[in-house]
């Protein structure tokens, strides 16, 4: 669920532990990332902006999208303007990532881009160093040194891919988790413009993975019909698919329906056949031969239906006829006291009962334990 | 007879009651110094160390073997690898085994305060040693028939006399609540190789740890274990050179072949294209693999007993047989983790639980009388 992850979100790290993270992802058959991405942040902003979260600012790594664009969404969202300002700093790795306006010859009339108060440009993404030390330094600044940590969020992972490669773009990840003043790291990548590989290795740095798929499978028909129907349907709808790492060891899996509308993103519970089923392919079972204490105990305590119960006491069985005992005695006296025998059995052995029924008159008492008393040699 | 005398050898491959015995355990040789209870030898001259986890132990028949790797595959989902890792070094720390640890970790010592100490052994344990020693003795005395094999045993018996005064076992439970202390702790060598470029310091640092080693002399057996956590996690700087750690691999695998070390190392499985993975995985002289499992999931509650108290899920795909052609069948090759009593890990058989019996064909009811069953009759 979407709210779990803002909970999450908020809630930060615990001392001694990594800073949790979390992956958005989606496709070309699903563009609806961005969106996501959005919904979260102005979620977090939100929450610091209030005070409830254990992130005390944001640092925004800004790769897609010019940082207006940004204060506007949180303006929108309503994020108080001057608490944007004090809370939330962005670095500019939109405007000039690759240090060429410095290299190109000034034109005439360029108008100088205005410059926030809380907007730092970057011009060497290529550098994840670099890169780091600045989302620490921005993230210090006005958080300070000491306990209270800050949150990061990078927009998005795969415009660093294109500049540098895998291993030095997870380790900035990681190495931003790990950072003791971080409370929690969210980023978004486009899984089907890079090999496989990275989603998978950002799934193994992150703790979340929160994937947009689309609502309506895409299939060769589709492909060549040109269905505008499932374009339709796949812009302003998509299934959301998350992938929980508990700190117990265990994995979570759920997940909900996602609409576009005027405002941004809406979750909602899936409302169609949830055919989301994770079937881990067990290997073999056993089954369990062994008895645990409390089945051994309750094997101890079952009456046999023997007519010596080794107590030197013989009891009557109840076999449905007339007790082949020595005294005839009335089957109105005989069924109390084998009903009492019953119920001193069911009083003491719990669960078992065994009902033993004579098959003929003409048996013995003990004759069935041992057939071959009956030998004289 | 052989039963008696295997009070310590439970399922393991007792060494001494094969006839291809080593010379060293015939009674007629003396036994020139206290064996290391550290390593002990098998047969088809073997010689194991402990994993740090008695059962693993049990399962893959004495232990892991010296000169031998086995990798773990790691579920990018949980980090059960690393209890797997904890308990292996801290045996080796226990026996006194130099250890060399490799983590992708800015600061592995930090890992290395994590080392769970061994269960002190406590009034219980030494209660149980005297029993079965009474039990010994006592079925001994009854028995007076093939009186001429007893010094066959008496070699044993000695040997486990010997064992108790030393007080040391060849494989602990360890307390994954209490910490190693930090003196022991300092023994260990760590190197971190997230930073690393390529491979070959990491090849060096393995190469100089070996060398450093004492040499195993007369009947004292010395071992070393390596330890290296996520080798190709993604954020080593070498990590997509896929063919330089394949040759690392092999590497590794052909200087401990010759020598008395053993090598865990464990990876994530996910980040390597499915060709290296291969290459990985035959690589491997003992190869197990740990899985998470989903949370709240009411289907595979029904399905297995114990489901609330399981940590995850190991798998054993390869054993180890590095001087034998016959190859080591399990009985079960899919174990769940779980902690004993909170402290120490254990690993069980799957166990399917028992289906209702009012459903009607239940399997259940093989094994005891006592069942859920709700007034069904056993006819006789």
């Amino acid at each position: 669920m979407a709210e779990s992850i803002s909970r999450s979100l908020r809630d930060g790290c615990l001392e001694g532990e990594h800073a949790p993270a979390l992956t958005i992802e989606d496709s070309l058959a699903c563009p609806l990332g961005s969106h996501v991405f959005d919904h979260f942040l102005a979620n977090l902003a939100s929450q610091i902006a209030d005070g409830t979260s254990q992130a005390r600012g944001l640092v925004l790594v800004a790769l897609n999208r010019s940082p207006s664009f940004y204060i506007d969404l949180l303006r929108r969202k309503g994020v108080d303007a001057s608490l944007v300002d004090k809370w939330v700093r962005i670095l500019d790795c939109y405007s000039d990532p690759l240090d060429w306006k410095d290299r190109i010859p000034p034109l005439m009339n360029v108008q100088k881009p205005s410059t926030r108060e809380n907007v730092s440009f970057f011009r060497d993404v290529r550098d994840i160093n670099k890169l780091l030390s600045s989302v620490l330094d921005l993230g210090k600044g006005f958080v300070g040194q000491g306990k209270t940590r800050f949150a990061v969020a990078v927009d998005q992972v795969s415009n660093l891919l294109r500049h540098t490669s895998l291993p030095s773009v997870a380790g900035l990840l990681n190495n931003l988790r790990s950072n003791d003043q971080i409370s929690c790291i969210f980023w978004l990548i486009h899984s089907d413009l890079h090999e496989p590989r990275v989603s998978t290795a950002l799934a193994y740095v992150s703790t979340v993975v929160a994937s947009v798929q689309p609502i309506m499978q895409l299939t060769d028909e589709h492909r060549s019909r040109r269905d505008f129907l499932w374009l339709e349907k796949n812009s302003c709808k998509a299934k959301f698919y998350v992938r929980l790492k508990r700190r117990n060891g265990r994995v979570k899996l759920l997940a909900e329906e996602l609409h576009m509308d005027q405002v941004g993103v809406k979750f909602a519970a899936v409302t169609s056949e949830n055919s989301f089923v994770n079937k881990s392919l067990l290997p073999k079972v056993q089954f369990n031969l062994q008895l645990s204490d409390q089945e051994r105990v309750d094997r101890a305590k079952v009456v046999l239906p023997y007519e010596h119960q080794g107590n030197g006491e013989a009891i009557q069985i109840y076999d449905g006829r007339r007790s082949l005992s020595d005294d005839q005695k009335d089957p109105h006296l005989v069924q109390p006291s084998t009903f009492s025998v019953m119920t001193d059995a069911q009083a003491t052995s719990g669960n078992g009962e065994i009902h033993y029924i004579r098959d003929s008159d003409d048996e013995q008492p003990d004759s069935d334990e041992d057939p071959d008393d009956d030998l004289n040699i | 007879m052989a039963t008696a005398a295997d009070g310590r050898l439970q399922g393991a491959r007792s060494a001494n009651t094969s006839s291809f015995s080593r010379a060293r355990s015939s009674p007629s040789a003396v036994l020139p110094s206290p064996p290391n209870p550290g390593v002990k030898l098998g047969p088809n001259g073997a010689t194991f160390v402990s994993s740090g986890i008695p059962d693993l132990d049990r399962i893959l028949g004495g232990g892991f073997l010296l000169g031998s790797l086995v990798m773990v595959m790691e579920d990018a989902d949980a980090p059960h690898h690393l209890l797997l890792l904890r308990n292996f070094m801290s045996q080796g720390v226990v026996h006194r085994q130099p250890v060399l640890f490799a983590s992708p970790l800015r600061d592995p010592r930090a890992f290395l305060g994590t080392l769970p100490s061994p269960v002190s052994s406590s009034k219980e344990h030494r209660q149980r040693d005297t029993l079965v020693d009474h039990n010994q003795q006592d079925q001994e005395k009854g028995l007076r028939i093939a009186w001429q094999y007893k010094k066959y045993f008496g070699d044993q018996q000695s040997s486990q006399n010997h064992n108790r005064d030393v007080k040391q076992e060849f494989s602990n439970d360890f307390d994954l609540r209490k910490a190693l202390e930090r003196q022991h702790v300092q023994y260990i060598e760590s190197m971190s190789i997230q930073d690393i470029p390529h491979l070959t310091i990491l090849r060096d640092r393995c190469s100089n740890f070996l060398s450093g080693l004492p040499r195993s002399d007369g009947g004292n057996l010395s071992a070393g274990r390596i330890a290296i956590q996520s080798l190709c996690a993604p954020q080593c700087g070498y990590a997509e050179m896929d063919w330089d750690l394949v040759a690392f691999i092999r590497f590794l695998r052909s200087i401990i072949r010759s020598s008395n070390v053993v090598a865990v190392v464990t990876f994530p499985t996910s980040f390597l294209l499915p060709a290296f993975l291969k290459r990985w995985q035959h690589l491997a002289d003992t190869l197990l693999s740990v899985r998470a499992i989903p949370d709240e999931d009411k289907d595979m509650a029904k399905l297995l007993t114990g489901y609330q108290d399981m940590l995850g899920l190991l798998h054993v795909h390869k054993v180890a047989q590095n001087n034998s052609q016959v190859p080591t069948v399990l009985e079960a090759s899919t174990f769940s983790l779980k902690l004993q009593k909170r402290r120490s890990l254990v690993l069980e058989r799957l166990n399917q639980a028992p289906v209702e019996a009012s459903s009607g064909t239940s399997y259940s009811t093989s094994g005891t009388c006592s069942g859920p069953s709700k007034g069904s009759s056993l006819d006789f």
